[in-house]
């Protein structure tokens, strides 16, 4: 199909030559169709003359947006037609149809994505009526700036004195012209016309209002040659803008369509040396007929040069333009591109339009390009003065255009004009994510307009600029200059992890390439938002001298790149991609002002960082290698890190220049860089605020250790004590002689993956999660007991056996017996636990291969009513005995390449308990709802702090649909996108990446397929999902029910309540101290009734928890387990207890819950809880009285009972006589 | 409250009790738990002169039952004798008996083994037939004509902290070795009881004697079956991996495969074509294409 394909974008391509040679193709005919649909209909409206489709200023305006009109509507019968024919075809001709659907599933991804892409693109089509009513309008507007009178030549002073008794101010730049300025001011009916994506009918609908763009061309005649120095034709343009401006304001009175109309100053772009006027509508505007209001257009009025005005040579980024003094080498870009990038809008409309031309697809591409830059946050702003930006829907459609004719190293074309929109879509995304434009190499286009055969083709060059680089031979402009390294650097990332998802053959990721905006809360898109206050600006703005004045024109852009190098030296690799925001940086300001404000254009700067989670908290930046005599780079390094720079000798013997950092369990090792180098080289008394992150870090609970405040939060060394320990009574156990030799042992407790809510601390046996669970296999026996009672006695007698010798050969283990009630209705099932010298504790359970077949017998000798009940049994005991294995190796196996996993489970685990919710869901539902974010980043990166990963679990689950989706999950390590595409485009061909991807251990299409036809078949029988909301499957567990079959409903739709509530709260009010306090308190009016609960024995402090205020000599630590060990009972949670049995009595009535980790959760000393009573539904009303009705009931009449609360209530009070303090019921 | 009831529409006496005021409950003062009560009619032998109770309080045994029910009848001069508590299971422990399901070889063969009652139920055996008849009577007048101000009040009776502590106590090891040995002996003897019965039962008419591996647990055919009751095959389509025969077998050898082949991959790329088309039809429906949303 290839080669095919190539010649009908070759046919497509040379036009002229429309020959029969790929006339079968389908496509290339309507393609014709609508291309000579197009020139007849702009022959018929105006006369075309050789190099474009305008002629004259005048009938071009409006000739053109009549063309629009008519081409907009034969567009859309042309569309229509297409459908037409496309349903008929289906009714008849089922040949075409394959077709079709051959055609789609190869051009595109697959027909689905084809389909969603066609779908989203009618969703984001401009309204006609709007566009309609805003031509209406765009005339009216041609019309009136027509009738501005024509100036004459005026000197400064003249200028000066002609409005000084206007309302409108001229916009000078700074510095403001001198009295004794030589050059003289004018205005002359400026060229009109239509630019921008409106003018290549590739925009798209806004909720927030999109702009159209007028460019108002300046005659040559106003221009000498060199007025390109020195801001000469800045100056010109803002005084031809004023005149403008003020006379176009005096028209509009007079036509009185100013009632409606706004006018405003605008920084185009963000550039502070080009002005423009915004028309925008009042939101109460009169009823003229021209009010444009309602479809929120807004219309700039840019001024521009005339084309080739000035030698582009002259203006290339690194030469001078603004003479200081003597000083002509001083290179000026910014000056450069806004003074060139003004003289070509026009031609890069042309550009674009051409290529529009020949190809198809290249509108809808452009808007998928759009739309996918606006949802990551990019636009044609600047963004040297902060943000994201430099590169928005122009910047991407000419990338588009330069790849379509080029674009390779050897030239080779990336683009055919054949191609799909998802082609083109795709081919552009991939060369942002593969190709370095910054560092490594640039792209070089032509825009050459004529349509001769020799256009040469675009390249990408081996060299690179270290600021992003497309650069147009033609016109000298670099595409790219408002475009900030780090911008370009998240750009780059973003691309490719879409590049990813765009190759993803498993899932579909429509809706996370497209649909989800990142941009909503700041919290989730950025690992890190940090607020900078500078208090004073003076140190800064001295050093703003008159050299970095022509290099940066503004303070902002001076300021945001000094802070940009700052950080990108100081944090290295330690940050994927940062963003400087400046808040309340203003760009618009009214007519009667010069510029938007007269001191420092911000009020605050933030600092937002996507951080790399493997390099973040390392302890030591490296600089260079010392030497006798200091290298250059060993001064700059002194030089930049001050007094902090030491020498140090490393293991491998060289001793090397660098930094040495401490890590805290509350505040980042970025976050000590960042303090100490902003106060050195910003300014004294600057401070950042990381107030949220700290709060978030504090909120995991501290383990009662040695220097547990200054370990930071990605330290596992507290669980590699515990896997040390087991590893030693492993070993000893191992070597036992039994009657049966072992033939396993296998840790499968959660602080062997790291996810217990509490670190672990030794003899903290206080703590639920102390003990940890233990699988013993023995080699394979025919002679295992055939009834399960006999059974589970028979491997307590092996237990008995292990505890004998273990006893007698290493007495520093401690051992006891316990009854272990995680099989429901196996009441035998005992455990050995075994205390270790170094303060674990290790709970031994006996697995057999009878242990299935027992429990699968039971199911099908039971009663029927009987089998639900066994069937969840089985599923328990497959979850605790097999299942738990697979999960705790897989868990540990790929936590490693998530380092901030950890501690977000664990922080998740915490909220959960604080919201009562913990004792319903088991700890492995637990851990796969929380590596959600992890292993399933896109469209967002991996984590890299705990606000962050804690944030993104709470935004899935508030906006998951468990009914309707089914969360699958591939549990293995992040891809490293160079491991699987090669960091050169091309390095690694296509067929390395087949093989590459079927080695990996990624879920096949299949497996996905399987796991989600279960999901149907599941919700089949139940669509709402009221026996089971909770479908979580990964290889692991294809059935997705085996660690959710058991939550109760009024849990499972709380749990997506709760989060709903938390990301309403944060994306309305912020993160702040006052809302991460509210996301952890429990709601308790929600429940039917509270009962408030004291123990006589705190368990803060035995459960290895620091109290609040951190005294560490206060807290004595424990440091032996009681000599009798049925003392460890005494510090024991008696709640759990109580709410366990109130569970069983009432188990078809109410739902009680309650704090499992009393410890972290139970007040400042730990011997607080609390139990919550939720009425089922069915018993919120009267029923029938039957025997089986299994409830406290109390009669209403001689037929329905109603749940009888009070004599519940007394039961519960007197059932915890000694723990209730307080009942309330709500 | 509504009007007093003292009797269901199906026959259960409804016995009310005053629960004793908590000191942590002030809001509900005058709290009453209802008792139903009916007849038991049983053949069974060991249910003879019970009364069959529904909604018991917490943590009801015999003896809190024995002195109120004293009380009641005590206000009609009578007396009844409570011999015991049948089948209560308040928290549900053994609403369901593994082991007898598991294999029959550990049961008693007693049919009160099998026997149970719907939770929140129980029976109350009486010592005889008058004692029964004296208290339904009692049960009849008390609920009939009770005041709310003299009914009888229900004790309850309140664990301690210690009895929650309790449960984390380890086990007596030396109770826990014994309790195995004794288990496991009867379980043995049983097993070869078992084991001799069926190989002495298996001789037929002729004389021929049977002989049977001393394994019959784990026969293929059982096991097979016992696997189909794996609940997660419910939900876990398993691919079945092609067999030999028709790995062998080839797919083109004849033109009529390769052009059935054809037809079959065409109308299945239709097919998917259809259903993606529909989907996307459902999507919209649902609004799911609004970036903005």
């Amino acid at each position: 199909m290839a080669p095919l394909k190539r010649t009908a974008a070759e046919a497509i391509e040379k036009e002229e030559q429309r020959n029969s040679k790929g006339a079968s193709i389908h496509k290339k005919a309507l393609i014709d169709a609508i291309t000579t649909n197009e020139e007849e209909d702009l022959r018929g409206s105006s006369d075309v003359d050789e190099d474009g489709y305008k002629s004259s200023a005048e009938s071009e305006s409006t000739e053109h947006l009549n063309g629009h009109g008519h081409r907009n509507e034969s567009d859309e019968e042309d569309e229509e037609n297409h459908e037409e024919r496309k349903t008929q075809a289906q009714s008849k001709l089922s040949t075409q149809d394959v077709q079709i659907a051959r055609e789609t599933a190869e051009l595109f991804k697959s027909n689905i994505f084809k389909l969603q892409i066609d779908e989203l693109l009618q969703q984001i089509k401009l309204r006609d009526g709007h566009i309609l009513k805003v031509e209406k309008f765009l005339h009216k507007l041609y019309d009136i700036i027509q009738q501005v009178p024509e100036w004459v030549e005026k000197d400064f002073t003249e200028v000066e004195t002609y409005f000084k008794d206007k309302i409108v101010t001229v916009p000078f730049v700074d510095p403001k012209p001198s009295a004794s300025t030589q050059y003289k001011f004018n205005y002359k009916k400026p060229d009109v016309s239509l630019v921008g994506s409106f003018a290549l009918k590739a925009a798209v609908y806004q909720p927030q209002g999109s702009s159209i763009d007028i460019l108002l061309t300046m005659p040559e005649e106003l221009f000498e040659k060199k007025d390109f120095l020195n801001f000469r034709c800045i100056h010109k343009r803002s005084v031809y803008l004023a005149y403008f401006t003020h006379h176009l304001s005096i028209i509009l009175n007079r036509e009185k369509l100013s009632e409606f109309l706004q006018l405003d100053y605008e920084h185009f772009n963000g550039d502070p040396l080009n002005t423009m006027l915004k028309l925008s509508c009042k939101p109460t505007g009169g009823s003229s007929e021209y009010n444009f209001a309602k479809t929120k257009f807004s219309i700039n009025l840019i001024v521009g040069y005339p084309y080739g005005a000035f030698e582009n040579k002259k203006l290339l980024p690194n030469k001078n333009c603004i003479r200081v003094q003597e000083d002509k080498t001083t290179p000026t870009p910014f000056y450069n591109f806004s003074v060139l990038s003004s003289t070509t809008h026009n031609h890069y409309l042309k550009y674009l339009y051409k290529t529009k031309k020949q190809t198809e697809a290249f509108k809808d591409a452009c808007m998928l390009g759009r739309l996918w830059l606006q949802q990551r946050g990019f636009s044609s702003q600047i963004s040297h003065s902060g943000g994201l930006g430099g590169f928005g829907p122009f910047e991407f459609a000419t990338l588009l255009c330069a790849l379509l004719s080029g674009g390779g190293i050897n030239g080779n074309k990336i683009l055919l004009h054949g191609f799909s929109s998802y082609q083109l879509f795709k081919g552009v995304i991939k060369y942002l994510a593969t190709m370095d434009l910054c560092s490594e190499g640039h792209l070089q286009f032509y825009s050459d307009l004529n349509p001769s055969a020799t256009v040469p083709t675009s390249k990408y060059v081996e060299e690179g600029f270290e600021t992003p680089t497309i650069f147009d031979k033609t016109t000298k402009v670099n595409i790219l200059t408002k475009m900030s390294t780090n911008s370009y650097l998240t750009l780059k990332l973003y691309a490719q992890e879409t590049f990813s998802m765009l190759n993803d053959v498993v899932r579909d990721q429509f809706s996370n390439i497209f649909l989800t905006n990142l941009n909503k809360i700041p919290n989730v898109k950025y690992d890190m938002c940090l607020d900078l206050e500078l208090p004073t600006h003076s140190v800064l703005l001295s050093k703003f001298g008159p050299l970095e004045k022509i290099r940066f024109i503004s303070f902002e852009n001076f300021l945001v790149n000094k802070i940009s190098n700052v950080v990108k030296l100081s944090l290295g690799e330690r940050i994927k991609s940062f963003e400087v925001e400046l808040i309340g940086h203003k760009i618009k300001f009214p007519i009667t002002k010069r510029k938007p404000t007269s001191g420092v254009n911000f009020s605050l700067l933030r600092l937002k960082l996507l951080v790399n989670p493997s390099e973040c908290e390392k302890l030591v930046t490296k600089g260079p290698v010392n030497s006798e005599e200091l290298s250059t780079e060993a001064i700059a390094f002194k030089n930049f890190w001050g007094k902090k720079s030491s020498l140090r000798r490393f293991k491998d013997g060289s001793i090397t220049h660098c930094c040495v950092w401490s890590t805290s369990s509350s505040e980042s090792v970025i976050i000590s860089i960042l303090n100490y180098i902003i106060k050195l080289h910003l300014a004294e008394d600057a401070r950042l605020n990381s107030q949220t992150l700290k709060q978030f870090n504090d909120l995991l609970p501290l383990p009662n250790l040695p220097s547990s405040s200054t370990t930071s939060v990605l330290n596992l060394g507290s669980f590699y004590n515990v896997r040390k320990s087991f590893d030693d009574l492993y070993k000893v156990i191992f070597k036992m002689q039994l009657p049966l030799s072992i033939k396993s042992i296998l840790p499968v407790g959660a602080a062997f993956r790291y996810t217990t809510l509490c670190q672990p601390v030794p003899f903290a046996y206080s703590n639920p999660d102390f003990m940890q669970d233990v699988i013993l296999e023995f080699e394979s026996s025919p002679k295992w007991p055939d009834e399960i009672t006999s059974l589970e006695k028979a491997k307590s007698a092996f237990l008995i056996k292990i505890q004998e010798l273990l006893n007698s050969s290493h007495s520093n283990y401690k051992t006891f017996f316990a009854r272990d009630e995680s099989i429901p209705y196996n009441l035998e099932i005992t455990t050995l636990n075994v205390l270790t010298p170094d303060g674990y504790g290790f709970k031994f359970r006996v697995l057999t291969e009878r242990d299935e077949v027992l429990y699968l017998r039971a199911i099908s000798n039971a009663r029927s009513e009987l089998r639900p009940e066994l069937e969840r049994t089985f599923l328990k005991f497959t979850a605790k005995y097999l299942a738990s294995v697979r999960h705790n190796r897989t868990l540990e196996n790929i936590s490693h390449s998530y380092p901030f996993y950890s501690p977000v489970v664990r922080l998740f685990k915490k909220w959960l308990d604080c919201h009562l919710l913990y004792g319903h869901l088991s700890d492995e539902l637990i851990e796969l709802l929380a590596i959600k974010p992890f292993v399933e980043a896109s469209p967002f990166l991996m984590p890299g702090s705990v606000e962050n990963g804690f944030l993104k679990i709470l935004k899935f689950l508030s906006q998951w649909n468990w009914k309707e989706d089914p969360l699958i999950l591939d549990l293995v390590k992040p891809e490293e996108f160079e491991d699987n595409f090669g960091s050169e485009a091309g390095a690694v061909s296509e067929l390395d990446i087949t093989s590459v991807k079927k080695l990996s251990e990624n879920l096949t299409l299949q497996q996905y397929k399987t796991i989600q036809s279960n999901f149907t078949a599941l919700r089949k029988s139940d669509p709402q999902g009221l026996n089971l909301q909770f479908f979580v499957a990964s290889k692991n567990d294809p059935s997705g029910i085996l660690y959710s079959s058991d939550v109760p409903l009024p849990i499972a739709t709380r749990l997506t309540a709760l989060a709903k509530v938390a990301i309403n709260l944060i994306q309305t009010h912020g993160l702040n101290k006052q809302t991460i306090d509210l996301l952890f308190t429990p709601a308790l009016k929600d429940y039917d009734f509270v009962v408030q609960l004291k123990s006589p024995t705190p368990l803060r402090l035995s459960s290895g928890v620091l109290d609040s205020q951190g005294f560490k000599n206060l807290s004595q630590q424990q440091n032996k387990f009681p000599s009798d060990l049925s003392e460890l009972s005494e510090k024991m949670d008696p709640t759990y207890q109580l709410v366990k049995y109130l569970n069983m009595k009432y188990k078809n009535s109410i739902i009680f819950s309650n704090h499992c980790h009393m410890g972290v959760n139970g007040g400042e000393r730990g011997d607080l809880n609390v139990i919550t009573g939720l009425i089922r539904p069915i018993f919120k009303s009267p029923l029938k009285f039957k025997v089986n009705i299994d409830g406290n009931v109390k009669p209403i009449d001689k037929e329905y009972v109603e749940l009888n609360k009070e004599a519940i209530f007394h039961e519960i009070a007197a059932f915890g006589n000694e723990l209730v303090t307080k009942f309330d019921i709500n | 409250m509504v009007a007093k009831i003292d009797c269901m529409k199906n026959g259960y006496l409804v016995v009310p009790f005053q629960l004793p005021s908590s000191d942590k409950l002030k809001e509900c003062e005058n709290a009453l738990h209802y008792m139903f009560v009916k007849k038991h009619q049983s053949k069974s032998e060991h249910e003879q002169r019970c009364l069959f109770l529904v909604n018991l309080p917490l943590l009801t045994h015999s003896e809190n039952l024995k002195k109120s029910f004293q009380e009641i009848c005590s206000r009609s001069n009578t007396v009844a004798h409570i011999s015991q508590l049948l089948h209560y299971d308040e928290f549900g422990l053994n609403d369901v008996d593994l082991s007898s399901l598991t294999s029959d070889l550990m049961s008693t063969g007693d049919a009160e083994e099998k026997r149970f009652t719907p939770r929140n139920t129980a029976l109350l055996q009486f010592v005889d037939d008058s004692s029964l008849e004296n208290a339904w009577n009692a049960l009849k007048k008390y609920s009939q004509d009770s005041q709310d101000d003299k009914l009888v009040t229900w004790s309850f009776r309140s664990p301690s902290m210690e009895t929650f502590i309790n449960f984390y106590k380890p086990l007596d090891t030396e109770y826990l070795k014994t309790d195995i040995h004794e288990h496991m002996a009867l379980f043995e003897q049983r097993e070869a009881q078992a084991q001799e019965e069926v190989q002495s039962s298996l001789v037929d008419e002729d004389g021929f004697t049977l002989v049977v591996g001393k394994n019959t647990k784990s026969l293929n055919s059982i096991r097979k079956k016992i696997f189909n009751r794996n609940p997660l095959l419910k939900h876990e389509k398993v691919a079945k991996p092609p067999s030999m025969v028709d790995k062998k077998a080839k797919q083109d050898f004849y033109r009529f495969q390769i052009r059935e082949k054809k037809k079959q991959e065409i109308s299945e790329l239709l097919k998917k074509f259809k259903q993606d088309q529909e989907r996307v039809k459902e999507m919209k429906s649902k609004r799911k294409f609004n970036p903005y949303s």
